[in-house]
């Protein structure tokens, strides 16, 4: 797909010769948008121990990052309807450049890059036709916007690539316009669901929940290394329903959720906030900063095997030997690792997502 | 000189009782509710013991008493009742998927012998336990009379002395260990500074408040276009507006020691919970059957909104004086 010329703009838009690569940064292992006590919105590294290596700001509340494979350089996505996505330089913690979308456009805070790096790939709202968007980005071109297609529903949330050439999209099923901000507009009829697309947008599979599940709302990813798929839900009917708030879906299979009726799933309040496997997919671990807590699952069995109480808990992911989550209370820790990272930032309040750029 | 040393003991013991919200929640609003839960629910499994006729007034009274006691504490839902399961083992609502019934059901209709022992009973579906099981068996038109006659009185004794039990345990924690876990933070306790400990007190008065809002006046009120009577909570046994007075009372009990050091604050607080026990105390409509109509649909909401109004309240007044910001997370999340 490359071509000679391609490349060498590549290259050269990274205006160094030869370009730099993550191992020239101090190695930053988590990245997490973040909110300071004085209102400034930050997107921060942390080392292994959980040290914060840069804090950069960015011009409002973001959300998830993305880090490029081979540059050393990640995307801050703004929360939606933001309209910002920085491009970050994490051995100085700079700005490179900043991508706006394109008119009628806004991001929804996630975004992934192709295996070989040159795209980056963003889920948007087209909100005048209420139509989900994954907006392509050429990084070898200085993020040039290059095309997009239909994510295969309404409100795409988040993207993951799940093998070379194909994307797993989380469309949320709940359309907002930016003139009435996050307020939901289709409740009535909502659906969402799970889109496998190849990366010319060509739609491979797509899986809903059943009717009674009308109202759940798929909205976060995460996968194993043999692509099997999880994801969190977001309920939206009635407070206190027992509903499932964590799925498996591996391609050509029907979507396995977890959980069964332990009344534990209650405790999440109906609100899945981030999910994340275990690296051997053995085990998946959910949060809820509605009802203050983590949960993890067992992938196989669908039981819900452990669950721990954390005020405003959101970010999770898997590093250094277990799952690491962050809070709103500017907390990071390994839940059920002893002398695992366990620290506590007075000033940092921990945005939705932890991402870890190494296990 | 010994005298006085006893004496400004027993003083500065005195002041620090009644400047510490910490302390006087737990002598005046955790542990002696938790003690009657225990006491109540063990007469209740003795009551069972001795008439368990669904229709016996002696049972009913019982059980109506134990399970007031549960509501005064079911904003509590932290450390002790939250080990293993305990919370739902004594209260499995809501029941969305109708667990309680079909667990019933199943054990009345098979006579299924686990129930011969605690052991056993405590390996069936939690949802077969605990105080919203007890109400269909007591008072469900179906389930009251299901079965082989002694089996159905075997298995309201059954839940009566599961409820005792549990109830003993969730005391006997309280006072063993977990009072002195929030009285003395520190570094290496499970609460690390005196703010966590009244973080948590903060907590579960909110979640009480949110819980009496959304799910016991709530749920009923569904929307406009699809009421929902028959989600009241304890409806079979009348009891759904009485539970929204009990758990606001309670409620207001640990809001007005929280408020302590603030007596402006803790004033508007306690006149919100006023008002909204007031509009409870004449709505007028025990199990919420109005929702289904427009009038009496605007008196329910009307109540939900005053219990709103407290909770916007604390949170807006009470949570700064508690050094809690509101969830940066939960608030309006993604």
């Amino acid at each position: 797909m490359t071509t000679r010329r391609a490349f060498l703009t590549g290259l050269l838009a990274t205006g160094l010769l030869p370009a730099p690569s993550w191992a020239d940064v101090g190695n930053p292992a988590l990245l997490a948008a973040a909110r300071r006590q004085n209102g400034e919105h930050l997107i921060v590294g942390l080392s292994d121990q959980g040290h914060i290596q840069f804090a950069s700001p960015i011009p409002g509340r973001g959300h998830a990052a993305a880090a490029h494979p081979k540059r050393p350089e990640i995307l801050a996505f703004a929360r939606r309807p933001g309209r910002f996505a920085d491009v970050i330089d994490c051995r100085t913690g700079a700005r490179l450049s900043r991508l706006l979308p394109p008119e009628g456009r806004h991001f929804y805070g996630h975004g992934c890059f192709t295996q070989d790096g040159r795209y980056l790939l963003t889920t948007e709202n087209d909100y005048e036709a209420a139509r989900g968007v994954i907006g392509v980005w050429d990084a070898a071109k200085g993020y040039a916007r290059v095309t997009e297609f239909d994510s295969g529903g309404i409100g795409p949330h988040d993207v993951l690539l799940h093998s070379d050439q194909i994307l797993v999209v989380a469309n949320g099923g709940i359309e907002t316009h930016p003139d009435s901000g996050r307020a939901k507009l289709n409740l009535p009829t909502m659906r969402s669901n799970l889109t496998y697309l190849r990366l010319d947008g060509a739609l491979l599979e797509q899986h809903e929940l059943p009717d009674d599940l009308r109202l759940n709302s798929i909205r976060h990813l995460t996968r194993t290394q043999d692509g099997r798929i999880g994801f969190a839900m977001q309920w939206q009917g009635a407070a206190g329903e027992m509903v499932p708030i964590v799925g498996t879906h591996a391609r050509g299979e029907r979507m396995t959720l977890l959980g069964g009726d332990d009344p534990r799933v209650l405790n999440l309040s109906g609100y899945g906030g981030s999910v994340s496997f275990s690296p051997d997919g053995a085990r998946i671990g959910v949060t809820s900063p509605r009802g203050n807590a983590l949960q993890l699952y067992d992938s196989r069995t669908a039981a819900l095997i452990e669950e721990h109480r954390l005020q405003d808990v959101c970010g999770l992911a898997w590093f250094g030997g277990g799952f690491v989550a962050t809070t709103g209370r500017g907390r990071l820790l390994h839940p059920a690792v002893r002398d695992g990272i366990n620290r506590e930032f007075a000033d940092l309040a921990w945005d939705n997502h932890l991402i870890a750029l190494r296990v | 000189m010994k005298h006085l040393c006893v004496s400004l003991l027993l003083m500065s013991a005195a002041t620090t009782a009644q400047s510490d919200p910490i302390d006087s929640a737990l002598d005046t609003h955790i542990l002696p509710r938790m003690e009657e839960l225990s006491f109540t629910s063990r007469r209740l499994a003795d009551v069972a013991a001795q008439d368990c006729t669904p229709t016996s007034a002696d049972l009913r009274t019982a059980y109506g008493k134990a399970f007031d006691a549960w509501i005064a504490v079911s904003h509590l839902r932290f450390g002790p009742t939250e080990t293993d399961n305990r919370a739902f083992a004594m209260a499995y609502w809501p029941d969305s998927k109708g667990f309680t019934p079909k667990a019933l059901s199943a054990l009345l209709r098979t006579s299924d012998p686990a129930i011969q022992t605690a052991e056993g009973f405590a390996n069936v579906s939690i949802a077969a336990r605990g105080f919203y099981a007890m109400e269909f068996l007591l008072y469900d038109p179906d389930l009251s009379v299901a079965g082989a006659p002694d089996y159905h009185c075997q298995l309201v004794q059954r839940v009566a002395q599961d409820i005792a039990s549990t109830a003993e345990t969730i005391h006997q924690d309280w006072n063993d260990t977990y009072a002195t876990l929030l009285r003395t933070p520190g570094p290496d306790g499970l609460y690390r500074t005196e703010q966590e400990a009244k973080q948590e007190l903060y907590k579960s008065l909110l979640t009480g408040l949110q819980l009496t809002a959304d799910m016991r006046l709530g749920r009923p009120l569904g929307s406009f276009d699809r009421p929902r009577p028959k989600r009241a909570e304890a409806r079979r046994s009348g009891r759904s507006l009485r539970h929204v007075e009990l758990a606001l009372t309670s409620m207001r009990d640990l809001a007005a020691t929280l408020a302590t050091d603030h007596p402006d604050i803790a004033a508007r607080i306690l006149q919100d919970f006023d008002q909204a026990l007031e509009r409870a105390r004449t709505l007028d409509d025990p199990v919420f059957a109005g929702v289904a109509s427009p009038k009496g649909r605007f008196k329910v909401e009307s109540l939900q909104q005053l219990v709103q109004e407290v909770r916007t309240r604390i949170e807006t007044e009470l949570a700064p004086t508690l050094g809690v910001s509101a969830g940066f997370n939960s608030l309006d999340g993604d």
